[in-house]
């Protein structure tokens, strides 16, 4: 049948494209690497030009010269590429990103959405003949040796397993390889930087307010029809390790290991926690007025001291360390403000 | 004009039970039920008011209930805890006798809020007002809820053939509808993956109270239903004998019928707009009253309603249970489709004894051969359909992010095109293109196979549980070596529609492979399939989107390594079903007449009907559990060329091949660069033209 003939004709057609598509790939890395050379030299030396092997979650993988145009499957890595100086050509479900999460500078009008993030458009990317693809292990893994096909694509792991890790660490490796890859270890080390700062800053302010070294809770609460669900951060999250650098400690002790580095329960679970302070980042305007019915919320210690901080609905806790910075900075604010 | 394809004699739907018992119950029997089930409801009060994260001990809690206090367990206790159990207790009433009323009223001993498909609307209609009016939802959702519950009901019903329906098929009816408004609503949570974070638990029932709010939204409805039901029960009782009977005794059951039906519907949306859509209590609590002989309502309402309770309240507290260990808290749908499941199973023989012993009317259905006035010649509605096959399948290479002319396209397959070009056509759009036609067409013969072996024009893959058991197969081995490539996924499901199809034949045996039960067994299983998969989605908690994306049918990023897995058993397995093809004709006739005519019946039931498996796990294995390709293919191709099995299976084939590749077109190009599942789609064409389908074959009597 004609779908045979289809089929025999394509593969005659695949062998010659292996050939063509691999000078075709090399080429472009070629060209912009001549264009990027400024920046490019004036970091670590050998690794601008030639080809070096990035690690990533799934191995090594060799990237020629500097990457210009990036599709970015994650927010988190868009995030970051932002932070250094970097426009994405493409990123997965920007109308959504751009509600959940904040960034240092906007997305330039002509960055293309390329789908979901669980299900990115694979014409979309090929289309924009990228130099490089970002995505994350748990969504992307299974497409990629498509992506791969498409252009070198980097897959990372935000979420080590127990003994394997922790997650801020991990955000600073990702940060690192990315800004090695682009040729912006300036602007990294400037980031990183900042945030030390603003841990230094906070930490004083913290002092000064009497609030140092305080015991925090840090929840993600949303109504789930019919009672407001928390997801309550765990030691090993990203989140929390970030705070500690300001000195904060976590009094949430969950049954078992988190790997997302929160547990899911119910208003119940906060009774064990309620002498610490409470903050919370809570998209949806439709969970305090719930909480507010609610008896046991009503009891808790720290609803009665008014020791309930809001962080803001688009403060992101798996982001990079613009987030970071932004939740420190808000955390600081929170508990510091006037009562 | 089109005749019916089935014809099934116009029948009073065979009757389970006799009109009124021979003795009103024994004695003591009633007032058995009635203690057991107060005792039962009051241990299991007590054990859910201990459950939570909080330790509160028996004695706290009776405490609590005696001399309420400030204190923090107290507080738990009557904030959060009793309003739950409250809430199981007046859900439970409301579902059982909801189930009771229906199925007193459509004389159907399958009828209930899930098998009629209230549930799946109901939670269609919340889902659209989640996402798209979440203000006006939470105001009135009971609205919303009634709105798609009552919708869906008549659906069913229209499918079904209305009063006319047999058990069976209104049962299957429900089955379609109740896959098509899932289909639809998985669409909603993939798309609008933030805003509906809380509905995909939601959906599998959730019994979680924030506060005395939603008890009392429901108590009124609940008790006035009750007792408005109560108030009619002598008319409740004459159902039971029939319209004919009821007439000459000078009743009009009409009105009692649509009376019975509207509270039936109201009071399964009480329950659904608060706690989810919550399975199998309507089926599970009046049977369990009508066991003991009880079928007078004004026993059965009362005694189903405390059951109901019981049951629910039981099953919220197995699903508590559960929160302390690595499985984390179940949500209590599942834990009542996996009691519920067997307990179909074993109504499904139940049922099929009686129908048995009774008119006969399943086993001697034999499905008649259709005229068609218009006849087309079978080379050309070949041909008619290859050419567009051709035709769809050059749209689909053309159109996408990167649009491509005819000519570019050619030239790009005989190698002449740019890099970007073959890349874009060749390693993307050509291999998911093949994969649909190829899975199009192995759905499309196992739907063939199945319904010839069913006799049923109305089985499908799906329906006969295959899907949900490759569903659970691959999700099983996600989830007990994650480790693995992802390669190995197409093993797991399988292994998964084989174990599914074993155990609904395994069941179906006894009664010599009949469609009837073959039929409700295999819905029993794709129901405890599809909460075995909720469980199992919890259980791995973040890995939700991947598990909804390949649950619902998708060909997306389908590469050549997908079709060389797919098409070598496709190409064992087609020519064989083609091959059976003469054997197959002659099952559709009756039992008796084919043994006459020397065809090991049993037996060629078997091998067709596990050709079918294989043929539909090969396709769930390569794009997950795309459904109705296998109901719609072989209809349509039966219109149009009769029933002789070849050539069937040929032009279904083609047909399959068609429709698969067209919804894989639609879906990427619709909404791009978002992108519809394929088996959405399906659903989503297939749907209206099943429906016209069924009204056509009702009218055409």
């Amino acid at each position: 049948m004609l779908s045979v003939l289809i089929l025999l004709v394509a593969a005659c057609g695949n062998g010659n494209n292996g050939a063509a598509s691999s000078s075709a790939s090399s080429s472009a890395p070629a060209s912009s690497e001549a264009a990027g050379s400024p920046s490019a030299s004036a970091a670590s030396s050998a690794e601008a030009s030639g080809t070096r092997n990035v690690k990533h979650a799934l191995g090594d993988l060799p990237i020629t010269g500097v990457p210009k145009k990036i599709v970015v499957l994650e927010w988190t890595y868009a995030e970051e590429l932002l932070t250094l100086g970097v426009q994405p050509a493409g990123v997965a479900d920007i109308e959504n990103m751009k509600k959940w999460i904040s960034t240092p500078t906007e997305l330039s009008a002509d960055v293309q959405d390329v789908g979901t993030r669980q299900e990115p458009n694979l014409e979309t990317i090929a289309a924009l003949e990228p130099d490089l693809i970002i995505g994350v292990k748990f969504r992307h893994e299974a497409t990629y040796d498509q992506l791969n096909g498409i252009a070198p694509t980097l897959l990372f792991d935000p979420y080590p397993p127990e003994g394997q890790g922790d997650q801020y660490q991990e955000m600073l490796d990702t940060f690192h390889t990315i800004a090695d890859v682009l040729g912006k270890q300036a602007e990294a080390e400037a980031m990183l930087a900042d945030l030390q700062k603003t841990y230094d800053d906070g930490k004083a302010k913290l002092a000064a307010a009497g609030k140092e070294g305080r015991s925090i809770v840090l929840t993600m609460p949303w109504v789930d029809q019919n009672a407001v669900t928390f997801r309550i951060s765990t030691d090993n999250a990203l989140a929390i390790k970030n705070l500690e650098h300001l000195g904060l400690k976590n009094a949430f002790k969950p049954a078992q290991f988190e790997v997302y580095g929160y547990s899911t329960t119910g208003v119940e679970a906060l009774q064990s926690v309620q002498d610490a302070d409470y903050l919370h980042i809570t998209a949806e305007d439709d969970v305090l007025p719930m909480l507010e019915k609610n008896p046991v919320w009503t009891g808790l210690n720290f609803v009665k001291d008014k020791r309930v901080y809001a962080l803001g609905g688009d403060t992101w806790p798996y982001g990079g360390p613009y987030a970071a910075k932004l939740m420190a900075e808000r955390a600081v604010n929170a508990l510091t403000a006037a009562q | 004009m089109i005749k019916a394809l089935v014809r099934e004699p116009a029948p009073s739907p065979p009757r389970m039970e006799p009109a009124l018992p021979a003795r009103g119950g024994r004695g003591w029997l009633p007032f058995a039920m009635l203690a057991g089930g107060l005792l039962l409801l009051a241990v299991l009060a007590f054990v859910s008011l201990t459950q939570g994260l909080s330790h509160i001990s028996v004695a706290t809690a009776f405490d609590a209930l005696i001399a309420p206090k400030d204190t923090p367990d107290h507080r738990v206790i009557h904030g959060v805890r009793l309003p739950r159990t409250a809430m199981a207790l007046l859900s439970g009433t409301a579902l059982a006798v909801s189930g009771a009323l229906m199925q007193s009223v459509t004389r159907n001993p399958l009828a209930s809020e899930t098998t009629l498909g209230i549930n799946a609307g109901a939670f269609l209609v919340v889902a659209v007002g989640t996402v798209f009016w979440p203000g006006l939802l939470h105001q009135y959702a009971f609205l919303f809820a009634v709105a798609g519950g009552a919708g869906a009901a008549l659906l069913v019903f229209g499918m079904g053939g209305g009063r006319k329906g047999t058990p069976i098929r209104i049962a299957l009816s429900g089955m379609i509808v109740t896959l098509v408004l899932s289909s639809v609503t998985s669409a909603l949570l993939l798309l609008f993956e933030q805003s509906t974070q809380g509905l995909f638990l939601w959906g599998s029932g959730s019994l979680n109270q924030n506060d005395w709010s939603g008890v009392r939204f429901a108590w009124p409805w609940v008790a006035g239903g009750l007792a408005v039901v109560l108030l009619a029960v002598r008319h409740l009782d004459l159902l039971a004998f029939g319209e004919e009977t009821a007439q000459s005794l000078g009743h009009r059951i009409a009105g009692t019928r649509t009376f019975a039906m509207g509270a039936g519907i109201v009071l399964a949306c009480v329950s659904v707009s608060i706690v989810g859509p919550i399975g199998f209590i309507g089926l599970l609590a009046p049977h369990i009253v009508k066991l003991s002989g009880m079928t007078r309502h004004a026993w059965l309402l009362p005694l189903s309603a405390i059951w109901g309770a019981a049951i629910l309240l039981g099953a919220d507290t197995i699903a508590r249970s559960f929160a302390a260990s690595a499985v984390g808290e179940l949500p209590a749908g599942a834990v009542t489709a996996f009691i519920g499941a067997p307990w179909i199973i074993w109504l499904a023989l139940r049922v099929s004894k009686h129908a048995a012993s009774s008119a006969g009317a399943e086993s001697r259905a034999s499905m008649q051969i259709s005229l068609f006035a218009k006849r087309m010649p079978y080379p050309l509605l070949i041909l008619a359909f290859a050419a567009l096959l051709v035709l769809v399948s050059l749209a689909a290479l053309m159109s996408g992010t990167l649009h491509l002319s005819a000519e570019q396209v050619v030239s790009t397959l005989l190698g002449n095109g740019t890099p970007l070009h073959e890349k874009v056509l060749i390693d993307l759009r050509l291999p998911r293109l093949l994969t649909a036609a190829v899975v199009g067409v192995a759905l499309a013969a196992s739907g063939s196979l199945m319904q010839s072996a069913v006799r049923n024009p109305l089985a499908d893959p799906q329906i006969v549980g295959v899907s949900s058991g490759a569903g659970v197969g691959a999700m099983l081995l996600l989830i007990a070596f994650p480790a693995l490539p992802p390669g190995w996924v197409p093993v797991g499901a399988f292994a998964g529609g084989l174990a599914a199809a074993a155990i609904v034949y395994a069941a179906a045996w006894r009664r010599g492979l009949s469609p009837t039960v073959l039929t409700l067994v295999g819905i029993a299983v794709a129901a405890s399939g599809s909460a075995l998969i909720n469980i199992l989605v919890v259980y791995a908690k973040l890995t939700l989107a991947p598990a909804l994306a390949w649950l619902a049918g998708s060909t997306y990023a389908r590469s050549w390594s997908e079709l060389g897995q797919t098409l070598p058993f496709i190409a064992l397995l087609l020519p064989l079903a083609w091959w059976l093809g003469r054997r197959v004709d002659l099952l559709s006739f009756h039992d008796e007449s084919s043994t006459g005519l020397g065809l090991p019946v049993r037996r060629t039931r078997l091998l067709v009907a596990l050709l079918a498996v294989l043929l539909a796990s090969v396709a769930v294995a390569a794009v997950g559990a795309v459904g109705f390709i296998g109901l719609l293919a072989p209809h349509a191709a039966r219109m149009l060329a009769g029933s002789n099995h070849r050539r069937m299976i040929l032009l279904s084939s083609l047909i399959g091949a068609v429709l698969l590749v067209g919804a894989d077109w639609i879906g990427r190009i619709v909404l791009s660069p978002k992108e519809i599942p394929s088996g959405i789609v399906v659903a989503l064409i297939g749907a209206p033209y099943l429906v016209f389908l069924m009204f056509r074959s009702r009218a055409g009597r």
